[in-house]
Order: C-alpha cells, then sequence, then structure tokens
C-alpha cells in the first residue's frame, strides 16, 4: 500500500486537470478494490441468503404405508407425512399394482385449509372458500378452479404386497411419527373428517375396516 | 443535498464532524507493518462468526434427538449449509489463533506494560470468552467428540474445590449430561458468551483509543521519518484488505478441507481415541500428567499469573533489575505451550 499523499479528487469548479499514469493508477487500484469488495461481500450475502431459503434437493425417500391387502377396493386411509402434512391414500382397483393407489394431499392449494371428501358429489371439498376438486385432485371450482390447481400427489410404489409413499427428503427432517392416521369405510375416494358419521352413510361395495 | 442534511440534522443532532473527528485516531507509524494487525484480525473473525452463526442457528435444533440431525441437515442438505459450518468451524480456529497471536506480540513487546496493565487483564478475558465459545461450540454438533468433551470438562469442574460441584451442575443443568444441557450449552454459545465478549471488546478499544497505541521504534528507522499516520483511510484499508484476504482463506479452507461429522454422540461408547480441539492439547495433556485436583489447581495457578501478569513482571523488574526477564519467561513459556501441544497431537493416548 501506498503510503505517499494522494492525488486531490478532481473538483467539479476546478480545470480539468491531465490524466496522468499516477492518477490512473490511483483509480484503477481503488476502483478494483472497491469491485472486489462489493463482489465478495455481494456473493458472500446471496450465499447467506440462498441458505435461508428452503432447500429442495428433489430427493424422495420411501417410507411404509400399509399392506395393500389391508385396503379394500375403495378404502381410504389418512396418512401423515413427517413433517405433519396429510394426505388421503385411496385404492381403485384390484391389480395389486400401484396403479390401484392415488395418494393426495389433503392440504387445498389455495391457502391450505384441509378438504374434505364429499360422497354424495363425488368431489372433495374445501370449506374455506368453496374449492372443488374431483377424484383426480384436479380443481374443478372455487378459487382453485379459477386459478388452474390441483391437489398436490405423491407417488405410490407397491413392493412385495407393502405399499410406499414417496416423500420428499426435506420432510424427513421434521423429525415426527409418520404413519397411517385414521382409516375409514370406502364411502368413496376421500378421507372424510367426520368418523363419527361413518355409521350412519351408505356402506359402497367392499365395505372394510378396521377396529377402532 | 444540504437540504437533506440539514433535516437529519434538526432531528439526529449529531456531529458528523466531531465522529470523524473522534474515530480518526492517529496511530503509530510502526502499525504499518501487517504483524501490528493482529488485533483488527479476531475483531473481524468475530464478526464472521456472528453472522455465519446467526445463519446456521436457523437450523440448529439444541436437544439431544435432533440436535446431531440438524447439524447433519445444515451439511449435507440446505443450499450452502457445508460452506457457513466451513467458514464457522474455520473462523473458529483461526480467531483462537489470532488471538493468541495478538497476546504474544502484546506480551514481547512489553506493551502490557504500566499504563496498559488493565487492558492486557481485559484481554486475558477476551482469551477466555475466546476459548470458552470455542468449547461451547464444539459441544452443540452432538457428536461423540461433543458429548464426551462435554462430560470430561464437568467432571473437571468438579474436582474445583468448594464451588466445583456447584460449577458442574450450573454447566450441565443437571448432575450429568441430559435433555437440557445442550440448550445450556446453546444459550452460551450463541447469547452469553458473544454478548459478554462485546462489552469486554468494547471496552479494550476503549481503553486502546483513550491510551492510544504502543509507540515503538526499529532499529534503522529514521529518526526524522513521521511518527504518526491517520487511522483513516490509510489503516482503515489495511484493515480492509486483511478483511478481504481472510475471507478468502476461509472459503479455502471450508471447501478444501470442509467440516465433518463424527459419528453421533454415544452414552454407552466412549471412543478409543479421543482429543479435543487443538487449542484444549495443552490442558488435555497436563491433565494426563497430573491428578485431578493438583491438574485443576495448577492449571488455574497458570491463569491466575497470566492474568496478573504486568504487575509480576513489574515486580520481578523491580527485584532483579532486568526489563528484559519477561521475554526469557515468554520464551520458556511459549516453548511449553508448544511442545505440551505438539506431545499431544503426536500421540494417540
Amino acid at each position: 500500500m501506498s503510503h505517499q499523499a494522494l492525488p486531490p479528487p478532481l473538483d467539479d469548479g476546478a480545470p480539468e486537470a491531465p490524466l496522468t499514469r499516477r492518477t490512473a493508477l490511483w483509480l484503477t487500484s481503488r476502483l478494483a478494490m472497491l469491485a472486489g469488495l462489493v463482489g465478495g461481500y455481494g456473493l458472500f450475502a446471496w450465499v447467506g441468503g440462498r441458505f435461508m431459503l428452503p432447500a429442495h434437493t428433489g430427493r424422495l425417500h420411501q417410507l411404509f404405508v400399509t399392506l395393500v391387502s389391508d385396503v379394500p377396493d375403495g378404502g381410504t386411509l389418512l396418512y401423515r407425512t413427517p413433517d405433519g402434512r396429510t394426505v388421503n391414500v385411496t385404492r381403485r382397483g384390484q391389480t395389486g399394482a400401484a396403479t390401484d393407489f392415488i395418494a393426495l394431499s389433503s392440504t387445498c392449494p389455495h391457502l391450505g385449509c384441509q378438504v374434505r371428501w364429499e360422497g354424495q358429489n363425488d368431489r372433495y371439498f374445501c370449506p374455506c372458500h368453496n374449492g372443488t376438486f374431483n377424484t383426480e385432485g384436479i380443481a374443478t371450482g372455487g378459487p382453485p378452479g379459477d386459478a388452474g390447481q390441483a391437489l398436490p400427489r405423491y407417488g405410490l410404489v407397491v413392493d412385495k404386497g407393502l405399499l410406499y409413499i414417496m416423500v420428499p427428503a426435506e420432510q424427513l427432517s421434521m423429525g415426527d411419527v409418520a404413519g397411517v392416521v385414521e382409516v375409514t369405510s370406502p364411502v368413496g375416494p376421500g378421507h372424510d373428517p367426520c368418523l363419527t358419521c361413518v355409521q350412519a352413510r351408505t356402506p359402497g361395495p367392499g365395505s372394510w375396516g378396521r377396529p377402532a | 443535498m444540504s437540504d437533506v442534511r440539514g433535516w437529519i440534522g434538526e432531528r439526529v443532532p449529531v456531529s458528523i464532524e466531531g465522529i470523524a473527528a473522534m474515530s480518526n485516531e492517529p496511530v503509530p507509524y510502526h502499525l504499518k507493518r501487517w504483524w501490528f494487525a493482529l488485533g483488527g484480525t479476531p475483531a473481524y473473525l468475530f464478526v464472521v462468526q456472528i453472522v455465519t452463526g446467526v445463519l446456521l442457528a436457523f437450523y440448529y435444533q439444541p436437544s439431544p434427538a435432533t440436535a446431531y440431525e440438524s447439524v447433519r441437515y445444515i451439511t449435507e442438505e440446505a443450499s450452502f449449509g457445508w460452506y457457513l459450518r466451513g467458514l464457522h468451524r474455520w473462523g473458529a480456529t483461526l480467531m483462537i489463533a489470532a488471538v493468541v497471536l495478538h497476546q504474544m506480540r502484546v506480551f514481547f513487546t512489553g506493551a502490557y506494560r504500566k499504563p496498559r496493565e488493565l487492558n492486557w487483564m481485559i484481554g486475558m478475558t477476551l482469551l477466555t470468552c475466546t476459548l470458552m465459545l470455542g468449547f461451547t461450540g464444539y459441544s452443540l454438533v452432538f457428536e461423540q467428540l461433543s458429548y464426551w468433551g462435554a462430560t470430561v470438562a464437568a467432571n473437571i469442574s468438579d474436582t474445583v474445590p468448594v464451588a466445583g460441584p456447584l460449577m458442574k451442575q450450573v454447566l450441565l443443568g443437571g448432575e450429568t449430561y441430559n435433555d437440557r444441557t445442550l440448550s445450556r450449552f446453546f444459550i452460551l454459545h450463541g447469547a452469553v458468551l458473544p454478548v459478554l465478549l462485546i462489552l469486554v471488546l468494547m471496552m479494550h478499544i476503549g481503553l486502546v483509543r483513550l491510551l492510544g497505541v504502543t509507540e515503538m521504534t526499529f532499529e534503522g528507522e529514521d529518526p526524522a521519518a513521521k511518527k504518526q499516520f491517520n487511522f483513516f483511510p490509510e489503516h482503515f484499508y489495511t484493515e480492509l484488505i486483511i478483511g478481504l484476504t481472510l475471507m478468502l482463506l476461509l472459503s479455502a479452507l471450508a471447501t478444501l478441507v470442509p467440516a465433518e461429522m463424527g459419528p453421533r454422540a454415544d452414552p454407552q461408547i466412549t471412543p478409543e481415541v479421543i482429543k479435543p480441539e487443538w487449542y484444549f492439547y495443552v490442558a488435555f495433556r497436563w491433565l494426563k500428567l497430573f491428578s485431578g485436583t493438583t491438574a485443576m489447581l495448577s492449571q488455574g495457578f497458570i491463569v491466575f499469573v497470566m492474568f496478573f501478569w504486568p504487575f509480576i513482571d513489574a515486580w520481578l523488574v523491580r527485584r532483579f533489575k532486568y526489563a528484559d526477564i519477561s521475554v526469557w519467561i515468554g520464551v520458556v513459556g511459549a516453548l511449553t505451550i508448544m511442545g505440551f501441544t505438539m506431545w499431544e497431537a503426536l500421540v494417540a493416548h
């Protein structure tokens, strides 16, 4: 670092000074220093900001749900992921393959309320803003329908008669216990939180259920 | 522009010129030598530790059930988590090294002598805080070293006569390591010790400002040469360059020698070979050479001597009429510390 006196800054009112080699070097070194500071600490600020955002590794983990034979055709179970999200897993076939099942999040993509299955209308219904979804989870009405949204769908795998669900790796770090929360009679493809009403409903074909 | 200045000046009646004059301390010319900029280095690294530590705290969960997994998440899954954890880990190592080098420079140049005795003692408090930050920091990972390090440290505290058992209970939050221990370390590491360090650091810098930096002359210097220069901008630029160099060094270390994770803490199994971080090697070796209470009391005595060294040195100089006696004692002390550190580093047990 030079310890000699620095050239005086250019004054707007003064006659323009010729650009000497020394002035140019002085200016260049300071600009380089400034660029280094802004670039270096700016990059660090970006790294810190990126760290704050949730990581999306894209990796999926396979978690056991239940025995395939425990879910009859038309039956639904409510599964809780390790981070506490709930998923309706419904059986719609009898081949014993993963394609028999559909796993749809029970969280409305509009503002996060829990949807419920309406057997009489053959649809999922969100009580918060009247959003409706068909059996595939595609929004058919209400704000989610207007926005073209759908209930998030989870992958399923069947291996040696066991049903597994695929959940994002980041959901595993929450530490909560995952597993089946509730099962309902096969009144439709979705879980109805009104479990006490099960008895009053018209049972569908292949009626099943676990003892309470 | 002057309107804006006037508007702000009316509402915040602070004299910019006064602040500039107060901060623009004339500093002795020997600070042009890089070796004398070591005091600013740990201060800069402390800022790095605060920034990276705050970021890491967004993900860290201080309980035995979640701590290890949250550190694994930071290291392996969070974006740039490996880099920020690496910066924090290497920042701690370099900060302790810089504090020790700064202290050695102050010691061997006699800069602690009258009227700067109290600032030496404040500096010793800063060193103690830094070491405690290091210890509580690696205890948070909840790997084997964290668990057994904390257990050993608590039992060392227990050997201190009278206050020992209480110290152990305060440290662990119980008789043994338990569910509440990690949250204690976390609060100590992330709140109590940093705040204490900031307060003591303000006193340290305040005294440096009030007493001025010790002026030194070196052989071959022109006696007519300028004796002082302004802190701003010249010394400030030096500190900026040191800061950028440290960031480059830290980034290189975090990338080439990344912070890894040892095996998860297991209260049932003490590893065959277990060592603390390098800065505790001296104390660790000492504990192997002497019985618990003897080792603790002798270490306490050494720390006491180091704290009150300026007064002990003044007495020795008066007694033996030899001004450089501290240099020879310092050489012996430094060689002993280095020897013990090397000894511990080179052997398994």
